[in-house]
This record gives structure tokens, sequence and C-alpha cells, in this order.
């Protein structure tokens, strides 16, 4: 019981961690129709940014915000140079996944070419930690946890009650449409790239913080999770990824304590492949 | 050095194989199989359990299944087996109606699991070290070491290379490979025209898996290991890298993909100094990739070597058709039967146009519906097509007559009611299977194929083909040889009536709108339809053409073909339709001849208004 429980705590972590990611993933989805693969070699390159930063002396979360800053220029460049080009061209969805590819590839490799081949860390303190019975978590993962939900909020503020958040929905749903309404929509998608790029570099970070150490391919697997909750949730539906994040990082880390945890990634497989089978559209979105 | 050229065709062989499994199941059948690298590995892997000793053997320090100790050829014969089984439960995921994007999502992340799976699950495959002192085949009769057994290893590779190259291109150059091709350019047309796509991914899957499975087979044999660093996520990109460079559905590009990518990338990076730290080179290679994969997705989206444009040799056509109007283009606006006009499938004794009742009714629906969020596009439709006449379908737009032809032909799902045809119920059964039974239909938008050409488009109709099975495909040329030239005559006469002789062998997809809307007509005519349902065919065709192709419609309607046409043009309605149905919101208002309708004052308020 008390693995149990200590699993919950884990998992409540990888589910701050996951939720920046999806969020951010899944409204990139929503406005420019482009399953963004180089997600996660966005958030890596960010991370290590940051761990630049940080190795010259900066305090570590000041260096997530610098992690944030780099994830939005990084993601408005991928939007701006590569996708935006050729989507305009006609690309097929499948190349345009196969440039993605490409693009993680540069970006991963990039990184692991600039800072070498052996993982890294943060220096930074664990701070203390808050205890009750078998559940245990640091200073650290309470602070990731704030840091997510308080994104969140923010992000839910900005869809529901902000001018953008109207102009965003409404390019997700209708990019044509909301153009001939007047809606600035490649100012609307460079918007959303920014921040959603920010919250991928933010997302970067303290995935690298959770993970302790860290390496250029460490986000490989990452990116799977990060599927899984978008495709729960539904893809394009910010919060069917809030809902997909919570499920897939408690499922995930609960999991582990029963099954052996070298597997556990195989539950938000499973998941995954399982929605795209019976309903693609996930869990929040429009049932066609 | 001897060891370095026979290592680089070995390498070069087994890449080359891997490609082409690869560019015959992406590039012609438009299989976008992400897990491609599950194959090879699966290939290796069955290699080399079913020639290892059992595992207690060598000291033990591995563990894995299988350890048959087979010798030669059974453990290469293993693999490609493993490889064409293990491509079964993958058709279900791609087999679905998934956008194509997340089917890619899918397949790529069952190949990172996998990967997973294996390096974690020691007894298995033993996990993350993998397989060593895998026996190199018929190691007991040659020094697998000696420069002999090495040369031989690679003249074999080339060989299987050869071999595999043959097979590929002899599936791609038949009507099989055709059909593959279409599929691949608008699987839901090649659907309606009685192509049975389910079958043609999974056939697709098997036969590239089992490819892929070799060429595993064929290279744990030489290096005699293989752990699961060999096959990550980033080995299925190069994969893909070399096909799209070398060239899309051509397979001598595929070859020339292997070569420059896999192969030319890893011994340029050989002939680079080690600058920087140990992982720098390493690193750099795969950005390279990276850059490559979008320069060329940018600059060449073609490749190299671009898919080749197939022009079929026309049969000796002049002579042989004694049927042709030998009088040429001034007499062709006259005509009213066509020759080129396939009989139709149940012989029925002509009738004059406009014989009044009595004809047996081949095609009715009863009370569709087809509903979705809460809209009723079809609300309760009840139609009886009689045979052998012309019906008209007309009414304004949103009318819901497209959707009700859809869901006829199979293209669209009932929501309620019943479809019968010939007195059987039909309503469950898969468009192309009506095609095949002469439920035919075309599209009111682009559907033509776009990488074919108009010759090709034609030819994929024609029903019954033996070269359109994949058994038909490996028997070559010699089987479905002639078939093919009668079919070609066929299509020669069709399009020599319809005037675009001069357009055989271009790109369906460069033709202008209405010679477009012309290739679909007669692509439907030579499926031998028994009931033919047009959606608006006339549209953006020249009037006087127009004319043309309704009296031809009409000529075949007198030799017995059923035909239900929607369109806008009240002239042709007029003038070849008997029947007209009139539908507005969903529903039928009216029914009968135009005269008749124009007099009927509903028929004209929801016309002029709706």
């Amino acid at each position: 019981m008390s693995i149990f429980i200590a699993s919950i705590a884990f998992g409540l972590v990888t589910s701050a961690v996951l939720a920046l990611a999806s969020v951010g993933f899944t409204l990139q989805f929503a406005v420019t129709n482009v399953l963004n693969l180089a997600y996660g070699a966005v958030m890596i390159a960010s991370a290590f940014i940051a761990y630049a930063v940080n190795q010259a002396g900066v305090n570590v979360w000041v260096a997530a915000v610098v992690a944030a800053a780099t994830g939005a220029v990084l993601s408005l460049f991928l939007n701006n140079v590569i996708y935006t080009p050729f989507q305009r061209r006609g690309t097929s969805p499948i190349a345009m996944v196969i440039v993605a590819l490409g693009m993680t590839l540069i970006l991963e490799f990039g990184t692991q070419a600039i800072a070498g081949g052996t993982n890294v860390s943060f220096t930074m303190g664990q701070g203390p930690t808050l205890q009750a019975g078998s559940f245990q978590l640091s200073g650290v993962e309470l602070a990731i946890i704030g840091i997510s939900i308080v994104s969140m909020l923010g992000i839910h503020v900005l869809i529901r009650h902000t001018r953008l958040g109207k102009a965003m929905r409404a390019t997700a749903a209708n990019r044509n449409l909301a153009r001939n309404c007047g809606i600035r929509t490649d100012r609307v998608v460079t918007l959303t790239w920014l921040i959603t790029g920010a919250l991928c570099g933010l997302a970067g970070a303290v995935f690298a913080m959770d993970a302790g150490t860290f390496g250029a391919t460490s986000t490989d697997l990452f990116l799977v999770l990060i599927l899984a909750a978008v495709f729960l949730g539904g893809p394009g539906e910010p919060y069917g990824a809030m809902l997909g994040a919570l499920v897939i990082g408690l499922a995930t880390e609960i999991s582990a304590a029963f099954i052996v945890p070298d597997y556990k990634d195989v539950v938000a497989f499973v998941i995954l492949l399982a929605m795209l089978a019976v309903r693609p559209t996930g869990l929040l979105g429009a049932r066609t | 050095m001897i060891y370095y050229l026979t290592t680089l065709l070995v390498y070069g062989g087994v890449d080359a194989i891997a490609c082409l499994g690869l560019s015959q199941q992406f590039g012609v059948a438009g299989v976008t199989n992400f897990g491609f690298i599950i194959f090879q590995a699966a290939g290796a892997y069955t290699a080399g359990v079913l020639s290892l000793p059992s595992d207690s053997a060598n000291g033990a320090f591995q563990s894995y299944v299988g350890g048959l100790h087979l010798p030669f050829p059974f453990p290469l014969i293993g693999a490609a087996v493993v490889g064409g089984l293990l491509a079964l439960p993958f058709a279900s995921i791609v087999g679905k109606r998934l956008r194509g994007d997340f089917a890619a999502i899918g397949l790529l992340v069952t190949a990172v699991m996998a990967n997973l799976l294996v390096t974690n699950y020691r007894p298995l495959l033993n996990g993350a070290a993998g397989l060593s002192l895998v026996p190199s085949p018929l190691g007991g009769l040659m020094n697998p070491q000696s420069a002999g057994y090495q040369w031989g290893y690679s003249a074999a590779a080339v060989v299987l290379a050869a071999l595999t190259y043959l097979f590929v291109t002899r599936i791609t150059n038949s009507p099989y490979g055709r059909t593959l091709r279409a599929m691949r350019d608008n699987d839901l047309v090649a659907d309606s025209l009685g192509k049975n796509l389910r079958s043609l991914r999974t056939s697709s899957l098997v036969v590239g898996g089992a490819i892929a499975g070799l060429s595993g087979g064929l290279l744990v044999g030489f290096i005699n290991l293989w752990d699961p660093q060999a096959w990550g996520y980033a080995e299925t990109i190069v994969l893909f890298a070399a096909v799209i460079i070398g060239g899309l559905g051509n397979h001598r590009g595929a070859v020339l993909g292997a070569v420059l990518v896999p192969l030319g990338f890893e011994e340029a990076s050989r002939y680079i100094p080690a600058i920087g730290s140990p992982g720098l080179i390493p690193a750099l290679q795969w950005v390279a990739i990276g850059l490559l994969i979008v320069l060329f997705l940018w600059f060449r989206p073609q490749g190299v070597l671009p898919e080749r444009r197939r022009v079929i040799a026309g049969a000796a056509f002049a002579e042989q058709s004694t049927a042709s109007d030998p009088a040429g283009a001034g007499q062709r606006a006259g005509r009213v039967l066509g020759d080129g006009a396939p009989p139709p499938r149940a012989p029925v004794p002509l009738r004059a146009r406009g014989e009044a009742g009595g004809g047996d009714v081949i095609l009715e629906a009863v009370g569709l519906v087809r509903a979705f969020d809460g809209v009723r596009a079809v609300d309760g439709v009840s139609i009886a097509f009689e045979r052998g006449r012309l019906t008209g379908l007309i009414g304004p737009n949103g009318a819901g007559k497209s959707t009700t032809l859809a869901m006829l032909a199979g293209t669209l799902p009932v929501t309620e009611g019943r479809i019968l045809y010939r007195g059987e119920d039909i309503t469950q059964l898969p468009a192309f299977r009506r095609a095949r039974s002469g439920l035919v239909r075309t599209f009111q938008l682009a559907s033509e194929f776009k990488k074919l050409t108009v010759m090709e488009n034609l030819l994929t109709a024609v029903p019954d083909q033996q070269g359109d099975t994949f058994r038909g495909a490996v028997l070559g040329r010699r089987y479905w040889g002639r078939q093919e030239r009668a079919a070609t005559e066929r299509v020669e006469r069709m399009l020599e009536e319809f005037g675009l002789t001069a357009l055989a062998d271009r790109y369906a997809g460069d033709l202008s709108g209405g010679q477009r809307r012309l290739v679909e007509i007669m692509r439907s005519l030579m499926a031998e339809p028994e009931v033919l349902l047009l959606d608006e065919p006339m549209a953006g065709v020249h009037p006087r053409l127009a004319h043309q192709i309704g009296e031809r419609l009409v000529g075949l309607c007198e030799r017995g073909m059923t035909i239900v046409m929607v369109e806008h043009e009240l002239a042709i309605m007029d003038e070849f339709c008997d029947p007209v149905v009139v539908m507005a919101e969903g529903r039928v208002l009216a029914q009968g001849t135009m005269a008749s309708l124009r007099a009927t004052e509903e028929v004209v308020e929801a016309y002029l208004v709706g």
C-alpha cells in the first residue's frame, strides 16, 4: 500500500510535467493542424540552454525562464520557417510528419554535437521535503507541481477570457472563416507558437529537473507519453490534454509499482494505440 | 582492404533489399509503415535464434528463445517468414480510416515500444546486450573469416538484392501494381472501382515485411550479432530518408537511395578526421541526415530518380477494330452508340426510350436516412430505379442528392433504411463489392489518379483482370499479357470516341477540369457497370460535348444499362432523363417527366426558393 501511495506522488509530478508539455503540443496542433513531433527535441534543447546558464552560476529557476524563452524562439522558428512554407505548398500530412522527424534529428543531435554525449544534471538543491506517511514530495517536486498548476490556470484564462484566446479558438475551428471575419490569423498563429513554445521550453526545464540526469535523447520516450496524453484527451483540445496528462502520469507511475518499472511507459503506449483504434478524436473531442 | 570491400558490398546489399521493401510498401502502395524497422529486426532475431544453439551453450551467458541450431538456409527463410507474419497485426492499424499522420504516429510509437520491450525483457532475446556469436551460414564448411567466404557472402548479398529488385519490379509493372498505385493516389476512388483496400494493404505490408525480414536475416549471418541499438527510432528514419531521397515510387531510386544514404553516409563519415569529442561526428551525421530529409522534401520531393511515367504500347488497333468509325473526327458528333462501350452484364431485350411502366426495379432505396451531429442530410428517401432507364436526380444545393448517391454506392454508411440491388439487401455491403457486382459511381470532385496516366486510369477500372491479383502479378506478363492487350484496345477505342486519344499518356493530374470530368466518365464505363451512378458528370463540360455524352448515355440505357444522374443542368434533364426525381431538404418532393415537374407548384417553389 505504501508503494502505491508513493507512486501517486511520483505520478503527480509526472502529470505536472506532462501537462505543461501536452497542452503546448495540442494547441500547436489545434491552430496549425500539424503534429509537431519535434516538440521533444525543442524541450531538450531548451533544457540544455538552461543547463548552460545554470553552469554559469545562475539559479536554476531563473534558468527555467531562460529555457521558456528559448523554447518560444525555437518553436516560432520551427513553425514560421519550416512548417508553414511546407503547408502552403500543399504537403501531405504524412510528409509533414517526415519533415518533423527530420527537424527532430537536426535539433536533438545538434544539441548533442554542441553539448557532448554525456548526461548532465542541474546544479540545484532539493529543498525541504513534504511528507505524509508514504506520500513524499521534495521541494523541487512541489515547485514543479505548482508551476504546472499556475500555467494551466493561465492557459485557462487565456483561452476562455481573453480576445486572443477567442481568436485562437476561432482559428483552430476554421482558419479561413476566422480570417474572413477580420481575425489576423497569421498573428494569432505566431502568438500561439510563442506561447506554446514557452510552455515547451519550460516543460523541458522541469523535465530535466525531475529526471535528475538528462542527455540529448532523453525526451524520445517522453514524446510517447505526450502523444498518449494528447490523444487521450483529443488532439487539439487543451482541457483534454490536461486530463490526459493527469491520467497518463498517474497510470504510468502507479503501474510501475505493480509491474516491472522498466515497462511503465508501455501503459501509455497501450492507451495511445487504443485511442487511435477506437476513438481518434479523444475523450473530449467531437465524435465524427 | 578485402574485408572493407566485402563489408561494403554486404551492407549495400542488405540496405538495398530493405529499401526495396520499403519502396514497394510506401512508394508504390502508399502504405506509411513507420514501424518498418521492426520487421528487419524481427528477421535478424529470427535468423539468430534459429541458427544459434540452445541458450545454455557457450557458458549460458545469453538468454533467448529458440536456439534450434538450424543449418542454412532455414534461418534465412525463417527470417523472411517471420517478417511477413509480423505484418499481419499491423495491417489492422493501417487499414482503419485513420488520418495518415495519426496512423504514422501509432506505428512509430509501436516501433519505439517494441525496442523498449525487447531491451528490458531479457529472457526473450537477451535484452540490451542482444544476440552474439550467431553462427555464420555454412560456417562449418568454410572458414567464415577466409577471403573466399567473405567474397561468397558478398556475391550472395548482391544476388539477393538483384532478385528482390526483379521481384518488386515485376509486381509494380503488372496490373496489380497499377492498382496499388491507384490506391496510393486516391484510395476512396479505388475502393469505389472494386479494389479491396484492406486486402491490398495487408498484402503490401506482408510482402514488405518479408523483404525486410530477409534483409535482417542476411545481415545477422554476416556480422554475427544483433542488438536493440541497431534498430531504434532513428534507423527507421534513415530508411525513409533513403527512399525519399532516392525517389519515391521508383525502385531504382530505392537502390540509389540505399547506396547514397545508409551506405554512402556511413562511409563518407569514415574519412572525416576525428575532430572534437568522440561523439561529435556521429551526432553531426544525424544532423546531416535530418537536413537532407528536409532539404530534399523541399527542393526535390520526387527524389533523385522520380517515378517514371508509364507509356503502354498501343495495340495494332487500326487494323483490328473493325467496328471503329473509319471516317474519323467529322462523323463523331452525330454518333449515338459508342463501340468502345462494353456489353452490359445481364443481357436485356432492347427497349425504346420512354416506354411506359412495366420495367423491373433493379435498384431501390427504402427509407434512407443519413444523420450526423443532429443534421438529417437525407431524411427518409425511397426511390425505385427501373432497369434500362436514365433517371435524373435534381434539387437545390443541400437537398441531399449526392449524399443519397453516396449511400447507394456504399461510400457513405447508412444511418437508417435499406438498399436493395437486384432484389437483394446490400445495405451492409462494402463499396468495393458493390462495384464488383456492377454498381459503379463517379464523384463530384476531382477523383482521378493523379500520378497515373489517362490510359492507366482507364485500365484500372477494367474488372476481373487476371493481372490484378498478387498471384497474377507474380506469374508475370506471360500470364496477364493477352488480357491486358485486349483491355488496352478497349481503352483506345473509348479514348477515340471521346476525342481524347492525344491525352492517353498524360498524367491525369495535369488535365483541365473538363478533361478530368471526361476521364472519370470513361473510367466508370470501363468498369462495365450494370447500374451507373453519376454525380454531376456535366459540370465544367462544354455544352456541345455534354449533349454528346447525354446521347451516349441514352444509348447505353437502350442496351440495358441503368443510369442515375445527379445534375443541375435542367436542359439535360429535359432532353435525356425520364423519370426525374426532385429532392429538397433531404426528402423526395416529386417524380415524373420534366414537363410534368415544371407544372408542379411545389417543385417550382423549392427550386426557385431553396
